[in-house]
């Protein structure tokens, strides 16, 4: 029994912060990402019932915290196509800068990442950040497969191209170096 | 998009993550030892996805967050995840440190069906028909306790949009708040400090009616109250 307890600590840690790390994700907003994992796990103590089977833990609070995104841009805008949610709501002015240290890279990814539209950037990063299957985004996220990969594709297509295939040209924007994530 | 092999860009990010069976992954595999242009495809996904990966593997710390949250999140996640599984499992599965009762846990339980003596009620929707049923049950259960000399507290404990329940300027039942709290010394009030942070960051100016008490997180206090043996009920 104490294995059990100690299996289930583990993985209720662990989940916090992978929501953290996914909410900020998909949100660039430290503080934002905080209330939307706080939200997400007292509406998954709501409703705790709903969970039959406790493998599925990680994919039930993600699509806790995919709804608690969507409710809090429902808020924000009235009516508006998650998919269409981009630079309007994770506006900035960064310019691909070059890469010389690894936070400038970080920084760099992340502005790009968050250039995608949100349904896009959600897909992405459930599977690369967490892992998810295909098949799982597409129960999280509640869309069809075929729609997970051609997010996924788009997505990183749209990465290649601005984070590897730019790169040389704005490897000599020094001065571009400040990301500045509009809340 | 190279035409002489027939991968799709889907089917090579599905190589790359593992989502293709084994049928495709030999045709694929294969193609790749022929094909220098669909290698270079498939390690520009592999480096954009391990780009991603590199970018979110230290997110950066959410603001003012206290030592001993890390601690309350692992705790109300256990509440989900024991809550969620047999029966059985609940006193045994519960960290010693997390000693809450089955009838703590009031699933889906309205304010006046709770037994307990000791109920957190959060409010985290401005919603008016939620506030005023929230009040009305409030009202009752604390009169009938009263009459029948049963003890009881309450503590409302609001966050979110929520959060205007208890605003002096954007309350819908000041003037009942206020006389419940007259009433009946056993009725508490907390607002989210994290919420009122986040509105004065935008602007806002919050004014909390008399009598309301803050804490750091709405979180915190429900875990806190959790771990005191007090019942969960949503508004």
């Amino acid at each position: 029994m104490f294995g059990v307890q100690a299996a289930m600590r583990r993985e209720t840690a662990r989940s916090r912060e992978a929501l953290y790390r996914l909410a900020y994700a998909w949100c660039h907003d430290a503080g934002l990402a905080d209330d939307l994992v706080q939200e997400t796990l007292l509406r998954a103590l709501d409703r705790s019932e709903q969970l039959r089977d406790p493998a599925r833990l990680k994919s039930w609070l993600c699509s806790i915290l995919a709804n608690c995104l969507r409710d809090h841009y429902r808020r924000l805008r009235a009516c508006v196509d998650i998919d269409e949610l981009d630079e309007a709501v994770l506006g900035h002015d960064q310019t691909p800068e070059a890469a010389h240290t690894s936070a400038q890279l970080v920084a760099r990814v992340r502005a790009e990442v968050g250039r995608l539209p949100l349904g896009q950037r959600q897909v992405l990063t459930l599977v690369d950040l967490e892992g998810c299957s295909y098949a799982e985004v597409a129960e999280i996220l509640t869309v069809p497969i075929g729609t997970v990969m051609s997010r996924l594709c788009r997505a990183r297509a749209t990465l290649k191209e601005r984070l590897l295939d730019a790169a040389p040209e704005s490897a000599r924007r020094d001065d571009a170096n400040k990301i500045r994530i509009v809340r | 998009m190279k035409t002489e092999h027939d991968v799709s860009r889907e089917m090579q990010s599905a190589y790359v993550d593992g989502e293709v069976d084994q049928a495709d992954w030999g045709r694929i595999a294969g193609h790749l030892g022929r094909d220098e242009a669909l290698r270079a495809e498939v390690c520009g996904i592999r480096t954009v996805k391990d780009l991603v990966q590199g970018a979110y593997a230290v997110p950066p710390q959410a603001p003012r967050r206290g030592a001993a949250g890390g601690r309350r999140w692992a705790a109300i996640a256990a509440l989900c995840l024991v809550s969620a599984s047999a029966g059985w499992l609940l006193h045994a599965a519960l960290a010693p440190d997390v000693s809450v009762t089955e009838a703590a846990l009031a699933e889906g339980a309205s304010l006046r069906e709770v037994s307990n003596e000791r109920v957190v009620l959060h409010v985290s929707t401005s919603r008016r028909e939620t506030l005023q049923t929230a009040l009305d049950d409030v009202e009752e259960v604390l009169r009938a306790a009263a009459r029948r000399g049963r003890r009881i507290e309450i503590e409302i404990v609001a966050n979110s949009s929520g959060l205007e329940l208890l605003r002096a300027d954007t309350s819908p039942f000041p003037a009942r708040i206020a006389s419940l709290r007259a009433q009946y010394s056993n009725l508490t009030l907390v607002a989210c400090n994290q919420t009122i942070d986040r509105l004065r960051e935008k602007g806002v100016m919050v004014r909390l009616l008399p009598g309301v008490q803050s804490a750091p997180t709405a979180l915190d206090q429900i875990v806190k109250r959790l771990q005191g043996g007090w019942a969960y009920v949503r508004a």
